[in-house]
Protein backbone atom coordinates (compact mmCIF):
# COMPACT_ATOMS: atom_id res chain seq x y z
CA UNK A 1 0.00 0.00 0.00
CA UNK A 2 1.37 3.44 -0.90
CA UNK A 3 2.56 5.60 1.99
CA UNK A 4 1.74 8.78 0.06
CA UNK A 5 -1.29 9.15 -2.20
CA UNK A 6 -1.91 12.40 -4.03
CA UNK A 7 -4.89 12.52 -6.33
CA UNK A 8 -5.69 15.40 -8.65
CA UNK A 9 -4.44 18.08 -6.26
CA UNK A 10 -4.64 21.75 -7.16
CA UNK A 11 -3.72 24.70 -4.99
CA UNK A 12 -3.83 28.46 -5.34
CA UNK A 13 -2.21 30.75 -2.75
CA UNK A 14 -4.67 33.35 -1.38
CA UNK A 15 -2.85 36.30 -2.96
CA UNK A 16 -1.89 34.59 -6.22
CA UNK A 17 -3.51 34.89 -9.62
CA UNK A 18 -2.44 31.48 -10.86
CA UNK A 19 -2.58 28.02 -9.39
CA UNK A 20 0.70 26.81 -7.88
CA UNK A 21 -0.35 23.17 -8.36
CA UNK A 22 -2.56 22.06 -11.24
CA UNK A 23 -4.07 18.61 -10.90
CA UNK A 24 -1.06 16.78 -9.50
CA UNK A 25 -1.31 13.02 -8.88
CA UNK A 26 1.33 10.66 -7.56
CA UNK A 27 1.85 7.74 -5.23
CA UNK A 28 4.95 6.80 -3.26
CA UNK A 29 5.58 3.33 -1.87
CA UNK A 30 7.24 2.84 1.52
CA UNK A 31 11.06 2.80 1.23
CA UNK A 32 11.27 4.65 -2.09
CA UNK A 33 13.82 7.44 -2.62
CA UNK A 34 12.18 9.98 -4.90
CA UNK A 35 13.89 13.04 -6.36
CA UNK A 36 11.85 16.07 -7.33
CA UNK A 37 13.31 18.54 -9.81
CA UNK A 38 12.10 21.50 -11.81
CA UNK A 39 12.67 25.22 -12.29
CA UNK A 40 11.68 27.94 -9.80
CA UNK A 41 7.92 28.23 -9.65
CA UNK A 42 7.37 24.60 -10.64
CA UNK A 43 5.42 23.92 -7.44
CA UNK A 44 8.01 21.70 -5.72
CA UNK A 45 7.91 23.40 -2.31
CA UNK A 46 4.14 23.83 -2.55
CA UNK A 47 3.83 20.08 -2.99
CA UNK A 48 6.03 19.49 0.09
CA UNK A 49 3.85 21.83 2.14
CA UNK A 50 0.66 20.15 0.97
CA UNK A 51 2.05 16.75 1.98
CA UNK A 52 3.02 17.99 5.44
CA UNK A 53 -0.30 19.77 6.01
CA UNK A 54 1.37 23.19 6.26
CA UNK A 55 -0.91 23.90 3.31
CA UNK A 56 -3.81 24.55 3.96
CA UNK A 57 -3.50 24.59 7.77
CA UNK A 58 -0.84 27.29 8.17
CA UNK A 59 -0.45 28.74 4.68
CA UNK A 60 -3.89 29.34 3.30
CA UNK A 61 -5.43 29.23 -0.14
CA UNK A 62 -7.72 27.19 -2.30
CA UNK A 63 -6.92 23.46 -2.13
CA UNK A 64 -8.73 20.70 -3.98
CA UNK A 65 -8.10 16.99 -4.52
CA UNK A 66 -7.07 14.25 -2.13
CA UNK A 67 -3.85 13.89 -0.10
CA UNK A 68 -3.34 10.87 2.13
CA UNK A 69 -0.15 10.42 4.11
CA UNK A 70 -0.04 6.97 5.68
CA UNK A 71 -3.80 7.04 5.35
CA UNK A 72 -4.18 10.42 7.10
CA UNK A 73 -5.81 13.27 5.19
CA UNK A 74 -3.10 15.97 5.38
CA UNK A 75 -5.56 18.86 5.17
CA UNK A 76 -7.41 17.86 8.36
CA UNK A 77 -4.84 16.04 10.46
CA UNK A 78 -3.11 18.44 12.89
CA UNK A 79 0.36 19.44 11.60
CA UNK A 80 1.88 18.26 14.90
CA UNK A 81 0.46 14.78 14.25
CA UNK A 82 1.63 14.71 10.62
CA UNK A 83 5.10 15.77 11.73
CA UNK A 84 5.33 12.38 13.43
CA UNK A 85 4.83 10.78 10.03
CA UNK A 86 6.61 13.30 7.78
CA UNK A 87 9.77 15.19 8.73
CA UNK A 88 10.22 18.28 6.57
CA UNK A 89 13.65 19.94 6.32
CA UNK A 90 13.82 23.12 4.29
CA UNK A 91 16.52 25.14 2.58
CA UNK A 92 17.07 27.57 5.43
CA UNK A 93 16.43 25.06 8.22
CA UNK A 94 19.78 26.03 9.75
CA UNK A 95 18.48 29.57 10.20
CA UNK A 96 15.53 28.22 12.15
CA UNK A 97 17.60 26.56 14.87
CA UNK A 98 16.54 28.30 18.03
CA UNK A 99 18.03 26.56 21.06
CA UNK A 100 21.39 27.19 22.72
CA UNK A 101 22.80 23.74 22.07
CA UNK A 102 22.21 20.85 19.73
CA UNK A 103 20.87 18.51 22.36
CA UNK A 104 18.17 21.00 23.35
CA UNK A 105 17.34 21.53 19.68
CA UNK A 106 16.61 17.83 19.25
CA UNK A 107 14.88 17.35 22.60
CA UNK A 108 12.59 20.39 22.47
CA UNK A 109 9.96 19.03 20.04
CA UNK A 110 9.99 15.68 21.87
CA UNK A 111 9.24 17.41 25.17
CA UNK A 112 6.42 19.22 23.41
CA UNK A 113 4.98 15.85 22.46
CA UNK A 114 4.96 15.02 26.16
CA UNK A 115 7.10 11.91 25.73
CA UNK A 116 8.51 10.24 28.87
CA UNK A 117 12.11 11.19 29.78
CA UNK A 118 13.51 7.68 29.06
CA UNK A 119 11.99 7.69 25.57
CA UNK A 120 13.43 11.16 24.87
CA UNK A 121 16.89 10.06 26.00
CA UNK A 122 16.69 6.91 23.92
CA UNK A 123 15.79 8.83 20.77
CA UNK A 124 18.37 11.54 21.43
CA UNK A 125 21.16 9.01 21.77
CA UNK A 126 20.14 7.14 18.67
CA UNK A 127 19.86 10.32 16.58
CA UNK A 128 23.17 11.82 17.73
CA UNK A 129 24.98 8.75 16.42
CA UNK A 130 22.94 8.61 13.25
CA UNK A 131 23.79 12.18 12.25
CA UNK A 132 27.28 11.86 13.69
CA UNK A 133 27.05 14.83 16.03
CA UNK A 134 27.62 13.17 19.40
CA UNK A 135 30.85 15.03 20.14
CA UNK A 136 29.19 18.33 19.22
CA UNK A 137 26.01 17.80 21.21
CA UNK A 138 26.54 20.55 23.76
CA UNK A 139 27.78 23.16 21.32
CA UNK A 140 25.82 26.25 20.31
CA UNK A 141 24.53 25.93 16.71
CA UNK A 142 26.34 29.21 15.97
CA UNK A 143 29.70 27.42 16.12
CA UNK A 144 28.77 24.68 13.66
CA UNK A 145 29.52 24.54 9.95
CA UNK A 146 26.65 24.85 7.47
CA UNK A 147 26.62 21.10 6.88
CA UNK A 148 26.57 20.38 10.62
CA UNK A 149 23.72 22.85 11.18
CA UNK A 150 21.68 21.30 8.42
CA UNK A 151 22.34 17.87 9.93
CA UNK A 152 21.00 19.19 13.24
CA UNK A 153 17.84 20.25 11.40
CA UNK A 154 17.56 16.77 9.91
CA UNK A 155 18.18 15.28 13.37
CA UNK A 156 15.42 17.38 14.92
CA UNK A 157 13.02 16.19 12.22
CA UNK A 158 14.11 12.56 12.61
CA UNK A 159 13.74 12.60 16.39
CA UNK A 160 9.99 12.60 15.79
CA UNK A 161 10.58 9.18 14.17
CA UNK A 162 8.75 10.01 10.95
CA UNK A 163 8.54 7.27 8.33
CA UNK A 164 8.93 9.86 5.59
CA UNK A 165 11.65 12.48 5.34
CA UNK A 166 11.27 15.39 2.91
CA UNK A 167 14.37 17.42 2.10
CA UNK A 168 13.31 20.59 0.29
CA UNK A 169 16.53 21.96 -1.19
CA UNK A 170 18.07 21.21 2.17
CA UNK A 171 21.58 21.54 0.74
CA UNK A 172 21.28 24.50 -1.60
CA UNK A 173 23.07 26.91 0.73
CA UNK A 174 25.84 24.50 1.61
CA UNK A 175 29.24 24.11 0.02
CA UNK A 176 29.91 20.80 -1.77
CA UNK A 177 31.26 19.00 1.31
CA UNK A 178 28.36 20.19 3.48
CA UNK A 179 25.93 19.04 0.81
CA UNK A 180 27.59 15.64 0.65
CA UNK A 181 27.23 15.21 4.44
CA UNK A 182 23.48 15.75 4.19
CA UNK A 183 23.11 13.55 1.11
CA UNK A 184 25.04 10.72 2.77
CA UNK A 185 22.73 11.00 5.73
CA UNK A 186 19.65 10.85 3.48
CA UNK A 187 21.08 7.78 1.78
CA UNK A 188 21.73 6.00 5.05
CA UNK A 189 18.10 6.66 6.04
CA UNK A 190 16.88 5.09 2.87
CA UNK A 191 18.95 2.01 3.65
CA UNK A 192 17.06 1.81 6.94
CA UNK A 193 13.82 1.66 5.04
CA UNK A 194 12.69 5.27 5.43
CA UNK A 195 10.85 6.89 2.57
CA UNK A 196 12.75 9.93 1.31
CA UNK A 197 11.55 12.73 -0.96
CA UNK A 198 14.33 15.06 -2.03
CA UNK A 199 13.79 18.33 -3.86
CA UNK A 200 17.16 19.13 -5.37
CA UNK A 201 18.67 21.42 -8.01
CA UNK A 202 21.80 19.36 -8.27
CA UNK A 203 20.78 16.50 -10.47
CA UNK A 204 24.27 14.95 -10.27
CA UNK A 205 23.54 14.28 -6.63
CA UNK A 206 20.14 12.79 -7.34
CA UNK A 207 21.72 10.46 -9.88
CA UNK A 208 23.74 8.93 -7.03
CA UNK A 209 20.82 8.28 -4.68
CA UNK A 210 17.32 8.42 -6.18
CA UNK A 211 15.36 5.45 -7.58
CA UNK A 212 12.83 7.61 -9.25
CA UNK A 213 12.54 11.24 -10.32
CA UNK A 214 9.55 13.51 -10.66
CA UNK A 215 10.05 16.48 -13.00
CA UNK A 216 7.73 19.41 -12.33
CA UNK A 217 7.11 22.58 -14.27
CA UNK A 218 4.52 25.32 -13.75
CA UNK A 219 2.47 23.39 -11.24
CA UNK A 220 2.29 20.11 -13.14
CA UNK A 221 4.19 16.84 -13.23
CA UNK A 222 5.90 16.44 -16.62
CA UNK A 223 7.77 13.20 -16.00
CA UNK A 224 7.63 10.57 -13.29
CA UNK A 225 9.92 7.66 -14.03
CA UNK A 226 13.00 5.69 -12.92
CA UNK A 227 15.95 8.08 -12.75
CA UNK A 228 17.80 6.58 -15.71
CA UNK A 229 14.82 7.09 -17.96
CA UNK A 230 14.46 10.72 -16.89
CA UNK A 231 18.16 11.56 -17.25
CA UNK A 232 18.26 10.04 -20.73
CA UNK A 233 15.97 12.89 -21.86
CA UNK A 234 18.94 15.26 -22.13
CA UNK A 235 17.36 17.68 -24.62
CA UNK A 236 14.09 17.80 -22.73
CA UNK A 237 15.87 18.55 -19.44
CA UNK A 238 17.94 21.32 -21.04
CA UNK A 239 14.72 22.81 -22.42
CA UNK A 240 13.37 22.88 -18.87
CA UNK A 241 16.48 24.64 -17.64
CA UNK A 242 17.87 21.59 -15.84
CA UNK A 243 21.56 20.78 -16.34
CA UNK A 244 21.83 17.01 -16.85
CA UNK A 245 24.83 15.16 -15.36
CA UNK A 246 27.93 15.78 -17.47
CA UNK A 247 28.52 12.05 -17.85
CA UNK A 248 25.05 11.64 -19.35
CA UNK A 249 25.59 14.70 -21.56
CA UNK A 250 28.84 13.24 -22.89
CA UNK A 251 27.16 9.96 -23.89
CA UNK A 252 24.28 11.91 -25.42
CA UNK A 253 26.72 14.02 -27.46
CA UNK A 254 28.42 10.85 -28.74
CA UNK A 255 25.05 9.43 -29.70
CA UNK A 256 24.31 12.59 -31.68
CA UNK A 257 27.64 12.18 -33.45
CA UNK A 258 26.54 8.73 -34.57
CA UNK A 259 28.20 6.54 -31.95
CA UNK A 260 25.88 3.87 -30.54
CA UNK A 261 26.05 4.09 -26.74
CA UNK A 262 23.18 1.83 -25.63
CA UNK A 263 21.79 2.68 -22.22
CA UNK A 264 23.08 6.13 -21.19
CA UNK A 265 25.39 6.21 -18.15
CA UNK A 266 24.30 8.21 -15.11
CA UNK A 267 27.31 7.74 -12.86
CA UNK A 268 30.99 8.47 -13.45
CA UNK A 269 31.91 4.78 -13.18
CA UNK A 270 29.38 3.76 -15.81
CA UNK A 271 30.54 6.55 -18.11
CA UNK A 272 34.22 5.59 -17.76
CA UNK A 273 33.39 1.99 -18.72
CA UNK A 274 31.38 3.14 -21.72
CA UNK A 275 33.94 5.64 -23.02
CA UNK A 276 36.83 3.22 -22.56
CA UNK A 277 34.94 0.69 -24.64
CA UNK A 278 34.13 3.24 -27.35
CA UNK A 279 37.61 4.73 -27.53
CA UNK A 280 39.20 1.26 -27.74
CA UNK A 281 36.83 0.17 -30.49
CA UNK A 282 38.69 2.35 -32.94
CA UNK B 1 49.54 43.55 -23.97
CA UNK B 2 48.24 42.48 -20.54
CA UNK B 3 47.15 45.37 -18.38
CA UNK B 4 46.70 44.71 -14.65
CA UNK B 5 43.37 46.04 -13.35
CA UNK B 6 43.51 44.57 -9.84
CA UNK B 7 46.75 43.96 -7.96
CA UNK B 8 46.77 42.32 -4.55
CA UNK B 9 50.06 42.52 -2.74
CA UNK B 10 50.65 40.57 0.49
CA UNK B 11 47.06 41.15 1.60
CA UNK B 12 46.12 40.28 5.18
CA UNK B 13 42.71 40.91 6.70
CA UNK B 14 41.44 40.18 10.20
CA UNK B 15 37.93 40.81 11.50
CA UNK B 16 37.89 42.57 14.89
CA UNK B 17 35.96 39.69 16.41
CA UNK B 18 38.36 36.94 15.31
CA UNK B 19 41.84 35.91 16.33
CA UNK B 20 42.90 34.48 12.99
CA UNK B 21 43.25 36.10 9.59
CA UNK B 22 40.29 35.75 7.22
CA UNK B 23 42.69 36.48 4.36
CA UNK B 24 46.35 35.70 4.83
CA UNK B 25 49.23 36.74 2.59
CA UNK B 26 47.30 36.73 -0.67
CA UNK B 27 49.09 37.82 -3.84
CA UNK B 28 47.48 38.00 -7.23
CA UNK B 29 47.09 40.10 -10.34
CA UNK B 30 43.95 40.22 -12.46
CA UNK B 31 44.35 41.58 -15.98
CA UNK B 32 41.82 43.73 -17.73
CA UNK B 33 39.20 41.60 -19.51
CA UNK B 34 39.75 38.38 -17.54
CA UNK B 35 36.90 36.13 -16.41
CA UNK B 36 37.93 34.72 -13.05
CA UNK B 37 36.11 32.33 -10.72
CA UNK B 38 37.02 32.29 -7.05
CA UNK B 39 36.05 29.04 -5.38
CA UNK B 40 36.51 27.42 -1.98
CA UNK B 41 34.61 26.19 1.04
CA UNK B 42 32.37 28.46 3.12
CA UNK B 43 34.67 30.47 5.37
CA UNK B 44 37.73 30.05 3.14
CA UNK B 45 38.04 33.82 2.63
CA UNK B 46 36.50 34.27 -0.84
CA UNK B 47 33.98 36.97 0.01
CA UNK B 48 36.35 38.72 2.40
CA UNK B 49 38.92 38.96 -0.36
CA UNK B 50 36.61 40.23 -3.09
CA UNK B 51 35.17 42.86 -0.74
CA UNK B 52 38.64 44.43 -0.86
CA UNK B 53 38.26 45.01 -4.59
CA UNK B 54 35.47 47.56 -4.13
CA UNK B 55 36.82 48.99 -0.88
CA UNK B 56 34.19 47.46 1.42
CA UNK B 57 37.16 46.07 3.33
CA UNK B 58 40.49 47.83 3.73
CA UNK B 59 43.60 45.68 4.22
CA UNK B 60 44.80 45.01 7.76
CA UNK B 61 48.22 44.63 6.11
CA UNK B 62 49.37 44.76 2.49
CA UNK B 63 47.95 46.60 -0.51
CA UNK B 64 45.12 46.34 -3.01
CA UNK B 65 45.50 48.41 -6.19
CA UNK B 66 42.42 48.85 -8.42
CA UNK B 67 42.90 50.56 -11.80
CA UNK B 68 46.23 51.89 -10.58
CA UNK B 69 44.93 53.37 -7.31
CA UNK B 70 45.53 52.10 -3.79
CA UNK B 71 42.08 51.33 -2.31
CA UNK B 72 43.16 52.62 1.10
CA UNK B 73 43.06 56.16 -0.33
CA UNK B 74 39.63 55.66 -1.91
CA UNK B 75 36.06 55.70 -0.65
CA UNK B 76 33.72 52.87 -1.65
CA UNK B 77 31.75 55.53 -3.54
CA UNK B 78 34.87 56.44 -5.56
CA UNK B 79 35.26 52.79 -6.50
CA UNK B 80 31.59 52.33 -7.39
CA UNK B 81 32.16 53.69 -10.86
CA UNK B 82 34.81 51.06 -11.64
CA UNK B 83 33.67 48.13 -9.54
CA UNK B 84 30.14 46.76 -9.56
CA UNK B 85 29.38 44.35 -6.73
CA UNK B 86 26.36 42.07 -6.73
CA UNK B 87 25.64 40.79 -3.24
CA UNK B 88 24.61 37.23 -2.40
CA UNK B 89 21.58 38.61 -0.62
CA UNK B 90 19.78 41.08 -2.89
CA UNK B 91 18.01 42.66 0.09
CA UNK B 92 21.38 44.03 1.23
CA UNK B 93 21.41 46.41 -1.69
CA UNK B 94 17.83 47.09 -2.78
CA UNK B 95 16.38 50.32 -1.34
CA UNK B 96 14.23 52.20 -3.88
CA UNK B 97 10.43 52.25 -4.03
CA UNK B 98 10.07 51.14 -7.61
CA UNK B 99 12.04 48.84 -9.87
CA UNK B 100 12.67 51.72 -12.26
CA UNK B 101 14.09 53.97 -9.53
CA UNK B 102 16.28 51.16 -8.28
CA UNK B 103 17.88 50.56 -11.67
CA UNK B 104 18.15 54.24 -12.66
CA UNK B 105 19.75 55.33 -9.39
CA UNK B 106 23.31 54.28 -10.22
CA UNK B 107 23.55 55.68 -13.74
CA UNK B 108 21.87 58.94 -12.60
CA UNK B 109 24.45 59.32 -9.86
CA UNK B 110 27.25 58.74 -12.32
CA UNK B 111 25.89 61.60 -14.45
CA UNK B 112 24.92 59.55 -17.53
CA UNK B 113 22.76 61.47 -20.02
CA UNK B 114 19.01 60.99 -19.76
CA UNK B 115 18.92 59.27 -23.12
CA UNK B 116 21.73 56.89 -22.20
CA UNK B 117 20.06 56.09 -18.87
CA UNK B 118 16.84 55.17 -20.60
CA UNK B 119 18.67 52.96 -23.03
CA UNK B 120 20.73 51.01 -20.49
CA UNK B 121 17.84 50.70 -18.04
CA UNK B 122 15.54 49.24 -20.67
CA UNK B 123 18.24 46.89 -21.85
CA UNK B 124 19.14 45.48 -18.45
CA UNK B 125 15.50 45.16 -17.39
CA UNK B 126 14.73 43.23 -20.51
CA UNK B 127 17.75 40.97 -20.14
CA UNK B 128 16.92 40.30 -16.50
CA UNK B 129 13.29 39.46 -17.46
CA UNK B 130 11.96 42.42 -15.48
CA UNK B 131 10.39 44.41 -18.32
CA UNK B 132 6.85 45.48 -17.46
CA UNK B 133 7.69 45.58 -13.76
CA UNK B 134 9.11 49.12 -13.81
CA UNK B 135 6.50 50.47 -11.40
CA UNK B 136 6.43 47.45 -9.06
CA UNK B 137 7.77 47.68 -5.53
CA UNK B 138 11.01 45.70 -5.24
CA UNK B 139 9.94 43.96 -2.05
CA UNK B 140 6.85 42.55 -3.75
CA UNK B 141 9.04 40.70 -6.23
CA UNK B 142 10.04 37.08 -5.73
CA UNK B 143 13.47 36.33 -4.32
CA UNK B 144 14.77 35.34 -7.77
CA UNK B 145 13.40 38.55 -9.28
CA UNK B 146 14.97 40.66 -6.51
CA UNK B 147 18.29 38.94 -7.19
CA UNK B 148 18.00 39.84 -10.87
CA UNK B 149 16.96 43.39 -9.97
CA UNK B 150 20.10 43.73 -7.86
CA UNK B 151 22.19 42.57 -10.80
CA UNK B 152 20.34 44.87 -13.20
CA UNK B 153 21.04 47.93 -11.09
CA UNK B 154 24.75 47.13 -10.97
CA UNK B 155 24.93 46.36 -14.70
CA UNK B 156 23.20 49.66 -15.50
CA UNK B 157 26.32 51.48 -14.24
CA UNK B 158 28.45 49.61 -16.80
CA UNK B 159 31.32 49.11 -14.35
CA UNK B 160 34.68 48.07 -15.80
CA UNK B 161 35.00 45.41 -13.09
CA UNK B 162 32.02 43.26 -12.18
CA UNK B 163 31.97 41.11 -9.06
CA UNK B 164 29.20 38.55 -8.69
CA UNK B 165 29.05 36.93 -5.27
CA UNK B 166 27.36 33.51 -5.69
CA UNK B 167 25.02 33.97 -8.68
CA UNK B 168 23.14 30.75 -7.91
CA UNK B 169 21.69 31.82 -4.56
CA UNK B 170 17.90 31.60 -4.80
CA UNK B 171 18.07 30.97 -8.57
CA UNK B 172 17.47 27.85 -10.57
CA UNK B 173 19.87 26.76 -13.30
CA UNK B 174 18.09 28.62 -16.09
CA UNK B 175 18.06 31.87 -14.12
CA UNK B 176 21.70 31.46 -13.14
CA UNK B 177 22.62 30.89 -16.78
CA UNK B 178 20.63 33.96 -17.89
CA UNK B 179 22.59 36.04 -15.41
CA UNK B 180 25.93 34.53 -16.41
CA UNK B 181 25.19 35.03 -20.11
CA UNK B 182 24.73 38.71 -19.43
CA UNK B 183 27.94 38.83 -17.44
CA UNK B 184 29.66 36.94 -20.23
CA UNK B 185 28.46 39.45 -22.80
CA UNK B 186 29.95 42.27 -20.74
CA UNK B 187 33.16 40.26 -20.49
CA UNK B 188 33.34 39.97 -24.28
CA UNK B 189 33.04 43.75 -24.43
CA UNK B 190 36.12 44.00 -22.26
CA UNK B 191 34.70 44.17 -18.75
CA UNK B 192 36.65 42.25 -16.15
CA UNK B 193 34.42 39.68 -14.42
CA UNK B 194 34.97 37.99 -11.09
CA UNK B 195 32.53 35.42 -9.78
CA UNK B 196 32.52 33.51 -6.50
CA UNK B 197 30.47 30.33 -6.56
CA UNK B 198 30.04 26.77 -5.33
CA UNK B 199 28.65 25.64 -8.67
CA UNK B 200 31.48 24.01 -10.61
CA UNK B 201 29.36 23.57 -13.73
CA UNK B 202 28.98 27.35 -13.94
CA UNK B 203 32.71 27.77 -13.43
CA UNK B 204 33.56 25.39 -16.25
CA UNK B 205 31.09 27.06 -18.61
CA UNK B 206 32.31 30.63 -18.10
CA UNK B 207 35.57 31.14 -16.22
CA UNK B 208 38.91 30.99 -17.99
CA UNK B 209 40.86 31.26 -14.76
CA UNK B 210 40.14 29.72 -11.38
CA UNK B 211 41.45 30.77 -7.99
CA UNK B 212 40.96 28.26 -5.18
CA UNK B 213 40.95 29.60 -1.62
CA UNK B 214 41.60 27.38 1.37
CA UNK B 215 41.95 28.51 4.97
CA UNK B 216 42.40 32.19 4.09
CA UNK B 217 45.08 31.50 1.46
CA UNK B 218 45.25 30.88 -2.25
CA UNK B 219 45.69 27.14 -2.78
CA UNK B 220 45.56 27.10 -6.59
CA UNK B 221 45.48 29.74 -9.31
CA UNK B 222 45.55 28.96 -13.01
CA UNK B 223 43.61 28.28 -16.21
CA UNK B 224 40.28 26.52 -15.51
CA UNK B 225 41.28 23.36 -17.39
CA UNK B 226 44.49 23.00 -15.34
CA UNK B 227 43.01 23.78 -11.92
CA UNK B 228 40.18 21.28 -12.39
CA UNK B 229 42.71 18.48 -12.85
CA UNK B 230 44.47 19.11 -9.53
CA UNK B 231 42.18 16.56 -7.91
CA UNK B 232 44.18 16.11 -4.68
CA UNK B 233 44.60 19.82 -3.97
CA UNK B 234 40.91 20.39 -4.79
CA UNK B 235 39.85 17.67 -2.40
CA UNK B 236 41.73 19.43 0.42
CA UNK B 237 39.73 22.56 -0.43
CA UNK B 238 36.51 20.51 -0.38
CA UNK B 239 35.94 20.92 -4.11
CA UNK B 240 34.83 18.28 -6.54
CA UNK B 241 35.63 19.24 -10.15
CA UNK B 242 33.01 18.72 -12.88
CA UNK B 243 32.75 15.03 -13.82
CA UNK B 244 33.87 15.63 -17.39
CA UNK B 245 37.40 16.25 -16.08
CA UNK B 246 37.52 12.92 -14.27
CA UNK B 247 36.09 11.30 -17.38
CA UNK B 248 38.68 12.91 -19.66
CA UNK B 249 41.50 11.92 -17.32
CA UNK B 250 40.24 8.30 -17.21
CA UNK B 251 40.18 8.00 -21.00
CA UNK B 252 43.21 10.15 -21.86
CA UNK B 253 45.48 10.26 -18.81
CA UNK B 254 47.65 13.37 -18.75
CA UNK B 255 46.24 14.83 -22.00
CA UNK B 256 47.02 18.49 -22.47
CA UNK B 257 43.95 20.74 -22.67
CA UNK B 258 44.22 24.23 -24.08
CA UNK B 259 40.78 25.36 -22.93
CA UNK B 260 38.09 24.33 -20.42
CA UNK B 261 36.43 21.08 -21.50
CA UNK B 262 32.67 20.45 -21.67
CA UNK B 263 30.77 17.22 -22.44
CA UNK B 264 30.39 18.10 -26.15
CA UNK B 265 34.14 18.77 -26.40
CA UNK B 266 34.98 15.37 -24.90
CA UNK B 267 32.60 13.63 -27.30
CA UNK B 268 34.30 15.36 -30.25
CA UNK B 269 37.72 14.54 -28.88
CA UNK B 270 36.81 10.85 -28.74
CA UNK B 271 35.50 10.90 -32.31
CA UNK B 272 38.64 12.70 -33.54
CA UNK B 273 40.90 10.18 -31.85
CA UNK B 274 38.90 7.30 -33.30
CA UNK B 275 39.48 8.67 -36.78
CA UNK B 276 43.20 9.12 -36.12
CA UNK B 277 43.34 5.56 -34.79
CA UNK B 278 41.88 4.07 -37.97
Amino acid sequence: MPIIEVENVSFKYSEAKEQALKGVSLTVEPGEFVGIIGPTGAGKSTLCWVLSGVIPQIIQGKLSGKVLVKGLPSNKTPVATISQVIGLVQQDAAAQLLMTDIEKEIVFPLENLGLPREEIDKRLNYILDLVNLRSERLRHPFYLSGGQKQRVAVAAALAMEPEILILDEATSELDPIGAEEVHDLAYSLRKQGKTVLMVEHNIDELAQVADRVIVMDQGSILMDAPIRKVLAQVDKLCELGIYPPQVTQTAHALQKLGVPVGEVPITLEEAIDLLKRISQDA
Amino acid sequence: MPEPIIQVDHLYYKYDTRDTYAVEDVNLTIEKGEFVAIIGQNGSGKTTMVKHFNGLHKPTKGRVIVEGKDTKDLLTSDLARSVGYVFQNPDHQIFAETVLDEVSFGPKNLGFSEEHIKEVVNKVLEEMALSGKEEDMPFQLSRGQRQRLAVASVLAMEPSILIIDEPTTGQDWRESIALMELVNELNRKGHTCIVTTHNMNLVSLYARRVIVMRQAKIALDGPTQDVFREVDELRKAAIKPPDVYALTEAIYPGIKLDKPILPDDLAELIIRNQKVGR
